[in-house]
């Protein structure tokens, strides 16, 4: 052990003294800048898109509680306090737009994962949500597949190349610049001299993992000590990413081939398990497991939503009844109390459906992760992304929210509209409190 | 003496057994490649055809029911998986599949395999294209970079000189012996890919022939032109050693860092509009008009002075025609009229930000072949507005169709429930079709990079014939 400690100085001054190094902190600590420099851009965009939405809800419904105010003695107040006062629209004024936000998770910049994929809001009123959440964000597909260079691109792909552009000629180096046999006469073991200029090699990439972490931190404005346990999560995971690289790198000096040879291989493993087994994988999932056709869902809805208006009204309210039982007033026959539970039964009709699908498409994704650890790359991204909130499973979660809200605000307004009621100031007040 | 050189280089390339190895993992990768992708792209390409049908089957069976009710139900319409997308699945992936067409409102494509994909999907399908573009140049790297400092090193150079044979003819030597290599790997595959095409490919699109030579002779050129560009470094190079260095480090920033950098550049150079502003815009310009002088309930009533004119009558209820069908599709047509606008504004957006990578193929060629490639598979950026145009007129035809009908057969003072049409008036409007763009019309899409690859071409082998004789033979 007292010898590692001893020849660690001189191997970092030669290390130091050799221009690769250099080369390679400045591409590296460069790459890794404009990465956390992108994500942010990246972020901004996302979170202006935020920002453009709810100041739309808030000056909707800014305009809603002015109405809610106005002098009904005035004959062109009326129609508006009446807009602002009134629970149904039938679809076509329908009240007034809610938006929820998937409000920009701490640790996105870093890795945004599949974010950019998703809509990151959905706008709606508390007739059906099926038909009013079929949207997407515009994005130019050329962009998305390139994927983004955030911090994480830099972590998964350009890490393990520069632990094996630092490592490949560790032994090579010494044989072909005629130092070996220097070594080989030492009293000191062959095997510890090339373990201590492993651990050394192995702490600069560290140390570098760390300052480009602490920097997306820093640059990103993220508070340190509010995600210190994301902090060191993400630490762990980029840490043992190394050390598994590291450790591929072992056993392609332990082979002592010539420095050439070694790069390649080097190069060669990184191709295998950065570029070739992803897209293997991606590959053999694509063409054996079909995705389901969601115009399906659409198609179910149209259909239900055509036999809704064909059929009696008893059609829908008999089956409304029977799954809101709380709504029923025995009334089968009003209008407006029939529209709102045609589009509940509607969303239940596309829920099932989309549940369904959801399922087929979590099990072939399974399919995936099983073959993840053929993928360390794809996998550790997985992981960041995870930790980070920027997964498909982030989406769904915040896809859950959107219903959830769409539920709580369409307690509040089924009320009303099966009781014939109007709006109040004080309901008002509590939508607002919902926004 | 040419013919020698070629022959030596090409014969000890194809006894090297490193070389043996990573070659025959090439192919073995490029045969599962284009097989197991042109059975996913029948199977993909089947289910879409299958969808549409079944969808188009559920139109026309829709029963008896009002005109307008049935632009309401709607039609739908499944981009075609192009028969060359087995070789470069492109942007496919990204891109929504499929499109519900209605009365009143242009919805987007939606549903994209990715979106339904973990993050696993991110890192690409392994396809001809992948290999094509980004591992057969480090076949190409590791054929090279010591093809000069080798018989550098073993004194060979000298000996060659004492020949006869001028640098310039050591030097094309090299360069077609190598090239012939990679023609070895090459051409055999792309030949079977050719024979997995099937008259059923040549049905969907007619230009398949043209567009796979096309395909075949953009990825000849980029191979040729980065032997030149690797033989070159390598000639200059000061030992094997800085020359691997050095070329695996260009390939690294061409083909990984690169072509990422340039797309985001990209987006920040010509930024994306946000879909609530796309919308937004619109809903207001059909609101105020065009010109923001002229707003909708205006329009409405002078299209019903010009039409009570035209009929010479007082009233709407004195009208022969359906004044709510001829409204309705003047409404359509203006609100069709903004959204060509707006959605050609970020169309132009979508192509600036795709053409500056474009332009960058003057500088990374693999860039290049990348735009070129995907364009002649049929899976970029143009295919997919052109699919979203087919879609949207075929849009415009049905609901106008249902407009017209309501127009003239709805007599005023028959109710809107009394009046009812059935599968004759359904089984009139056409099932969708697209036809994939033409060869021609993909070239002249193309010639960006088209013109980079031919400028790399020219360009090294004006390079080499001006340096080759300055190779230093020590």
């Amino acid at each position: 052990m007292k010898t590692i400690f001893h020849i660690l100085p001189f191997e970092w001054k030669s290390l130091w003294r050799s221009n690769l190094l250099k080369v390679l902190l400045v591409v590296i600590l460069g790459a890794g800048i404009y990465g956390i420099y992108f994500g942010k851009f990246e972020i901004d965009k996302q979170e202006y898109r935020i920002a453009e939405v709810q100041q739309y809800e808030r000056q909707q419904f800014d305009s809603l509680l002015i109405w809610s105010q106005l002098d009904t003695s005035i004959a062109e107040n009326k129609s508006k306090y009446e807009f602002a006062m009134s629970p149904v629209g039938v679809g076509w004024t329908k009240h007034f737009t809610y938006y929820l936000t998937n409000e920009t998770p701490e640790l996105a910049g870093l890795c945004l994962g599949q974010r950019d994929l998703y809509p990151v809001y959905y706008g709606f009123n508390v007739t059906d949500l099926a038909r009013q959440v079929n949207t997407a964000e515009l994005a130019n597909p050329m962009k998305l597949l390139t994927g983004n260079f955030d911090l994480s691109y830099v972590i998964v792909f350009l890490f393990p190349l520069l632990i094996v552009a630092l490592f490949y000629n560790l032994y090579a180096r010494e044989k072909e610049g005629g130092t070996l046999s220097l070594l080989q006469s030492q009293p000191v073991g062959l095997g510890t001299i090339l373990l201590s200029k492993g651990l050394l090699r192995l702490k600069v990439v560290l140390v570098l993992a760390t300052v480009l972490l602490l920097l997306g931190f820093l640059l990103q404005g993220i508070s340190l000590s509010q995600n210190l346990g994301l902090f060191f999560e993400w630490l762990l995971v980029i840490y043992a990413y190394c050390m598994i690289w590291t450790g591929l790198m072992a056993m392609i000096i332990w082979m002592r081939r010539s420095a050439a040879l070694s790069a390649m291989l080097g190069l060669g493993v990184w191709l295998i398990f950065t570029l070739i087994t992803p897209a293997l994988i991606n590959l053999g999932v694509q063409s054996s497991e079909p995705l389901p056709n969601k115009a399906d869902v659409i198609h179910a809805v149209r259909a239900l939503n055509d036999k809704n208006w064909e059929s009696p009204k008893s059609f829908v309210m008999d089956k409304f009844h029977a799954a809101y039982p709380k709504y029923d007033d025995g009334d089968t026959v009003n209008f407006q109390k029939w529209y709102y539970a045609s589009s509940s039964m509607i969303d239940r009709e596309a829920n099932k459906l989309k549940a369904e699908m959801e399922a087929q498409i979590a099990e072939r994704n399974s399919l995936l992760t099983k073959w993840e650890w053929l993928a360390p790359a794809a996998m550790v991204h997985e992981r960041l992304s995870r930790m980070s909130e920027t997964d498909r499973q982030s989406h769904l979660e915040f896809v859950e929210k959107v219903n959830i809200y769409h539920r709580d605000l369409k307690d509040i307004y089924y009320e009303r509209i099966f009781a014939q009621a109007q709006f109040d100031f004080d309901d008002l007040k509590q939508l607002e409190s919902l926004l | 003496m040419l013919k020698l050189v070629i022959k030596k280089e090409f014969l000890t390339a194809l006894r090297d057994v490193r070389l043996q190895i990573s070659g025959s993992i090439l192919i073995i990768l490029m045969l599962t490649a284009v097989l197991v992708g042109r059975q996913g792209q029948q199977q993909i390409a089947e289910q879409r055809k299958e969808a549409q049908e079944a969808m188009y089957d559920k139109w026309v069976n829709q029963g008896n029911k009002h005109p307008h009710s049935a632009a309401h139900y709607g039609q739908f319409a499944f981009k075609p998986k192009p028969v060359l997308s087995f070789l470069d699945v492109g942007l496919d992936n990204y891109t929504g599949i499929s499109v519900f067409l209605e009365a009143h409102k242009q919805n987007e494509i939606l549903f994209s395999a990715a979106q339904d994909s973990n993050g696993m999907s991110r890192f690409g399908e392994l396809t001809a294209a992948l290999i094509l573009q980004v591992l057969l140049p480090l076949l190409i790297i590791f054929l090279t970079f010591n093809i000069f400092s080798k018989e550098r090193e073993e004194g060979t150079l000298k000996l060659l000189h004492a020949q006869g044979l001028s640098m310039r003819q050591l030097f094309m030597g090299k360069v077609w012996g190598t090239y012939f290599m990679v023609l070895l790997i090459f051409i055999p595959i792309i030949i079977l890919a050719y024979f997995l095409l099937d008259d059923q490919s040549a049905a969907l699109d007619p230009g398949v022939t043209v567009k796979f030579v096309g395909l075949a002779s953009g990825y000849a050129i980029y191979f040729l032109v980065f032997v030149l560009l690797c033989t070159l470094i390598s000639a200059f190079a000061r030992n094997s050693g800085f020359s691997l260095l050095s070329l695996l480090g260009l390939w690294i920033l061409s083909c990984i860092i690169l072509p990422k950098a340039t797309a985001n550049l990209a987006d920040k150079v010509y930024p994306t509009p946000s879909q609530f502003e796309f919308r937004k815009t619109i809903k207001s310009l059909v609101k105020n008009g065009i010109d923001g002088h002229n707003p909708s309930d205006v329009r409405l009533a002078s299209l019903k002075q010009e039409v009570l004119d035209e009929y010479n009558v007082e009233t709407i209820e004195e009208l022969p025609v359906n004044w709510s069908g001829i409204a309705m599709q003047a409404g359509e047509e203006y609100t069709d009229q903004v959204y060509d606008q707006e959605f050609s504004r970020v169309e132009t957006i979508f192509k600036d930000q795709n053409r500056l990578s474009e332009w960058v193929g003057f500088i990374n060629p693999y860039l290049a072949v990348r735009h070129l490639s995907m364009a002649l598979a049929g899976t970029d950026f143009h295919h997919h507005v052109a699919f979203a145009r087919a879609a949207e007129n075929y849009r415009r035809g049905f609901v106008k169709r249902m407009n017209k009908d309501m127009e003239t057969n709805h007599k005023p003072g028959i109710s809107y429930g009394d009046y009812k049409v059935g599968e004759e008036m359904w089984s009139s409007i056409d099932p969708f079709s697209y036809a994939l763009p033409s060869f021609g019309a993909i070239m002249s899409s193309q010639w960006r990079s088209v013109g980079a690859l031919t400028f790399w071409l020219v360009g090294l082998f004006g390079i080499s014939m001006i340096y080759a004789p300055k190779i230093s033979r020590l």
